[in-house]
């Protein structure tokens, strides 16, 4: 159904009299509604061409459409004859005047004052408040604890420079942290690979011996049942050597335990 | 039939930046403007205030004004939605001023009909319309738009406000025919 036909229904029909036209209303023209010559009456200047025609020849045949258009024009010549007030209409300058004051204070109105900004802004704050509180957060994952498992340090290639201590079930503490120079300047053996080798040149010019290595490399630490063949004879060979040389046979001095926090190896 | 709209050259000035076209609008109908406004809010000094508030919202908006309708009919629909506004909020303070006892046969003036009590009875009339009916009528007769544009401000088609408008006349008709019979 048409917006038409359906609004034109139900403007005729709101208390049940209105939509009717009575037994002496002019037939309207096939194709149109009686609306048509009140249409004609009031707004004749409006009507297409062909529905002016219409009309003019069903005025002209019809004389109750006549009288019907006479009395459509004096309801709407008593109704437009109505003032639109209580009597005196305003002040139209006056009016104007107003008006133009109100439109000037919106026109340098600080685009900021304008509450017009306050609304979607607030929306938006709201809006974003809530997202915040409501906004499903990611459930924590729940990892499978695993059990820790210890893999064997892997331990270095024993190498040709690679000495071994000689403890002979002897328990010795290693300060690994302990000054070296200082050890040596006490007159302590040097028990660090790098305190022996930068101390080796000091040590080398007094005793004349260059190749002599520290007796714990501070790297390339092995367990002695580690130690290949080759490197546990040199290690043999080492203690043999340093047999008339306590001072740089640590396997010698194996209970020596230097000052400071300790590291314990066993 | 498309409606040649005279106001279209200032909304276009407007829009240009040329301020003045406004003060030209508000002087073009500000008479028509407060007369379909007065026609809600039963108060002159208020219907001018409800008046200057639509001036004010049309200049806000006639920047964005897209021409699908006439000026005219674009402020009449805010006057009209504002005075609606000013009815809502002002429900309270103004109760109806027309008594539904005018229409009826006990009436005690009923018999010798003044021309103000015409004019009373005949205000009473219309405002016994069915709304669409009334709002047709009132925009046709007292503001003098073209069925196109009372058909864009009573939001149906052109016919049916040609429809609601017959139908509005011819009840006018019965009340005040049946008025002055004996």
């Amino acid at each position: 159904m048409s917006r038409d036909r359906r609004d034109a229904r139900v403007a005729g029909t709101p208390d049940g009299h209105a939509g009717s036209e009575g037994p002496d209303a002019p037939d309207a023209p096939d194709g149109h509604g009686p609306e048509l010559l009140t249409a004609y009456v009031d707004g004749i200047t409006e009507l297409p061409p062909d529905e002016r025609r219409a009309v003019e020849a069903w005025l002209a045949r019809d004389p109750n459409a006549r009288d019907e258009a006479d009395a459509v024009k004096t309801v709407l010549g008593r109704v437009r004859a109505l003032p639109p007030g209580d009597g005196d209409e305003p002040d139209w300058a006056a009016m104007e005047r107003s008006i133009r004051q109100a439109v000037d204070a919106e026109r340098t109105r600080p685009w900021w004052r304008s509450w017009r900004w306050l609304v979607p802004a607030m929306t938006c704050a709201t809006a974003a408040g809530v997202l915040l509180v409501i906004w499903p957060r990611p459930a924590p994952i729940a990892v499978p604890r695993r059990p820790i498992i210890e893999r064997p340090v892997a331990e270095p290639p024993a190498g040709d420079h690679v000495v071994a201590l000689w403890l002979d079930g002897a328990e010795v503490d290693v300060d690994v942290d302990v000054d070296a120079e200082s050890d040596l300047a006490l007159g302590a053996p040097d028990l660090l690979g790098e305190a022996g080798a930068a101390g080796a040149a000091g040590a080398a010019d007094d005793a004349g011996t260059p190749d002599e290595v520290g007796l714990l490399p501070a790297t390339d630490l092995v367990w002695l049942d580690q130690l290949d063949a080759a490197a546990l004879d040199r290690a043999e060979r080492w203690l043999a050597g340093a047999a008339g040389n306590p001072s740089s046979a640590g396997g010698a001095a194996g209970s020596h335990a230097p000052q400071g926090p300790h590291r314990k190896k066993t | 039939m498309t409606v040649a709209d005279p106001d279209h050259e200032l909304a276009e000035r407007f829009r240009d930046g040329d301020r003045a076209a406004f003060d030209v609008l508000v002087r073009r109908h500000q008479k028509g403007m407060w007369r379909l406004i007065r026609r809600y809010v039963k108060n002159d000094a208020d219907a001018a205030d409800v008046t200057q508030l639509a001036f004010v919202r049309a200049f806000r908006g006639l920047a964005g004004f897209r021409g699908t309708a006439t000026v005219r009919s674009w402020l009449y629909r805010i006057a009209i939605n504002c005075a609606l506004s000013w009815l809502r909020d002002h429900r309270r303070e103004h109760p109806a001023e027309l008594a539904d006892d005018l229409l009826t046969e006990d009436n005690p003036a009923h018999a010798q009909l003044s021309e103000r009590d015409d004019r009373i009875r005949l205000r009473a009339a219309i405002a016994q319309l069915p709304p669409k009916q009334k709002l047709v009528l009132e925009l046709r007769v007292f503001d003098d738009l073209a069925f196109k544009e009372v058909a864009d401000l009573a939001d149906c088609s052109e016919n049916t406000a040609k429809v609601n408008f017959h139908y509005a006349v011819k009840r006018l008709r019965d009340i005040l025919g049946a008025d002055h019979e004996p």
